[in-house]
């Protein structure tokens, strides 16, 4: 029988300076670049009325929001997260959009370079983990300035217990991060070995009970992002009122 | 259900050039799983019929194929679960050599090329261990080598030529050695540069397909890949840690 090995060539697509996944005609992927910047449009164009929507609605300017500071690191942060890794290396590169053989679209041939190369990048995941931890805390903030908003009482509202779900759904997701549960305990080869190694070892296994979880975490808080931006908005443009109870 | 439709793929490739599906009418019984069905017809329809089996039990992972486009075992898939019409062919990640019967040679290479077990210096036999520290081990021990999860990785399906991937069965061989707690080498730096573990996209069609149910991509691939980061992407995690990335392995 013939061995495989004796066949491998070399990889045309390692010469390749753009990775082959922006190359190629697929649908999924340029259908998701197209309501990117379709986004970034409309935002631009919000951009434009920005002093008639303040005064009108009481919006604000979103290329000056912190959000949009912030975005490219938790971008990134998620953009490397094995959860999203996943999806997009599924669903946007066809590699393969199904574990079904009838059904998966790649193919002999095709090229691939995996998480070398340009996705190498992938592996600094680790780097914006941190960055996204330190980002947490202002979450928390987000929620103490809610309580806090008339000043001499405590404000409880419907905004900022949102604001609260979501930051704990942030929280959880971010912890729940492979990275976390590599440096918490799974770099450990012994977990009985010295009093650090065991406590490494219960934080590796607590870790791992919402690490199970860590895609579906993912989805939720990013929803809840969504939501909650799309929330504030709408009470700052005063379509719904924000519910509250000062205490 | 009287009777089942089963198409199987007929090759021999020192008489043909092409295979083809053939259908076979096969009558049902109760609980019958696929390796059932294929083994009457090599009984009573067509005794030349090539199909590896052993156990028939789920632990000898040797009738691994792929049934309605999944790679699972025979043994371990009921037909009443797939409707009246049945289709068998073998792994296709592998080179045939009669109809259902596939020659997996090559991951007896690449399981050499792993680097084998060795102890660390100065334990004094026997060798006692913790029950803490070998759970993590354990799992991956669970493997049967069916290589189902070889057969449905699209690296080794559709790009095994042009890469150097050795696929999740050896990452899983290479995680239970190198989580276990009396292992003295660390296999992150050879998966890295030799083994091409940079190849795996975490798509987890491995650890779907699993029919030992282990978390290949969770509990191995990506627990690897981070101890490679800490080697290649992460000096200062390297400092701190102190991981012992001397040893290459090989």
């Amino acid at each position: 029988m013939e061995n495989k090995n004796a066949n491998k060539h070399q990889n045309p697509a390692k010469t390749r300076l753009i990775p082959v996944e922006f190359t190629e005609l697929n649908w999924r992927f340029w259908s998701f670049v197209l309501i990117l910047v379709l986004g970034i449009y409309l935002l631009g164009l919000f951009q434009g009325n920005v002093s008639d929507a303040v005064s009108k609605f009481g919006l604000t300017d979103p290329w000056y929001s912190p959000t949009v500071l912030v975005i490219p690191f938790v971008g990134l942060f998620r953009l490397t997260c094995y959860a999203y890794r996943k999806d997009y290396h599924r669903h946007l590169f066809d590699h393969p959009v199904a574990c079904e053989l009838n059904t998966r679209q790649d193919k002999l041939g095709r090229a691939y370079t995996g998480e070398t190369r340009f996705f190498r990048v992938e592996n600094f995941h680790r780097y914006f983990m941190y960055i996204a931890v330190a980002i947490l805390p202002f979450f928390y903030y987000d929620f103490y300035v809610s309580l806090t908003y008339i000043p001499g009482s405590i404000t409880l509202s419907i905004g900022g217990i949102i604001i609260l779900v979501n930051t704990l759904a942030a929280t959880i997701y971010t912890f729940s991060c492979h990275s976390i549960r590599h440096l918490v305990g799974g770099r450990m080869d012994c977990f009985s070995c010295t009093a650090a190694h065991k406590s490494g070892g219960k934080a590796y296994r607590f870790q791992s009970i919402f690490n199970t979880h860590h895609e579906a975490l993912a989805w939720t808080s990013l929803a809840m992002f969504v939501f909650v931006d799309l929330y504030i908005r709408a009470v700052a443009a005063g379509i719904i009122p924000n519910l509250h109870m000062v205490l | 259900m009287k009777d089942v439709k089963l198409s199987i793929f007929r090759h021999d490739p020192e008489k043909e050039k092409e295979g083809k599906f053939v259908e076979y009418t096969i009558p049902y019984v109760e609980g019958m799983v696929v390796l059932d069905a294929v083994r009457y017809v090599e009984e009573n329809i067509d005794t030349t019929l090539a199909v590896r089996w052993n156990c028939k039990a789920a632990h000898c992972g040797s009738c691994s194929a792929e049934i309605n486009g999944k790679p699972s075992l025979m043994c371990k898939t009921r037909v009443e679960t797939l409707g009246e019409n049945v289709n068998v062919g073998p792994m296709k990640a592998y080179p045939l050599i009669k109809d259902l019967v596939t020659d997996v040679g090559a991951n007896w290479k690449s399981i050499k090329r792993v680097p084998a077990f060795k102890p660390k210096e100065g334990l004094q036999e026997p060798w006692r261990m913790q029950q803490v520290d070998i759970e993590r081990s354990k799992e991956f021990k669970r493997c049967i080598e069916c290589f189902l999860c070889q057969d449905v990785c699209h690296v080794m399906r559709e790009h095994y030529e042009e890469t150097d991937y050795f696929g999740p069965r050896h990452m899983v061989r290479a995680a239970s050695l190198d989580m276990h707690p009396l292992d003295d080498l660390d296999r992150a730096r050879f998966l890295n540069e030799d083994a091409g573990i940079g190849y795996c996209n975490i798509t987890k069609c491995c650890q779907e397909t699993c029919p030992e149910h282990i978390r290949i991509t969770d509990d191995a691939i990506i627990p690897e890949k981070e101890r490679a980061v800490d080697i290649a992407y992460d000096p200062i995690a390297r400092l701190i840690i102190g991981r012992k990335s001397k040893k290459r392995g090989n």
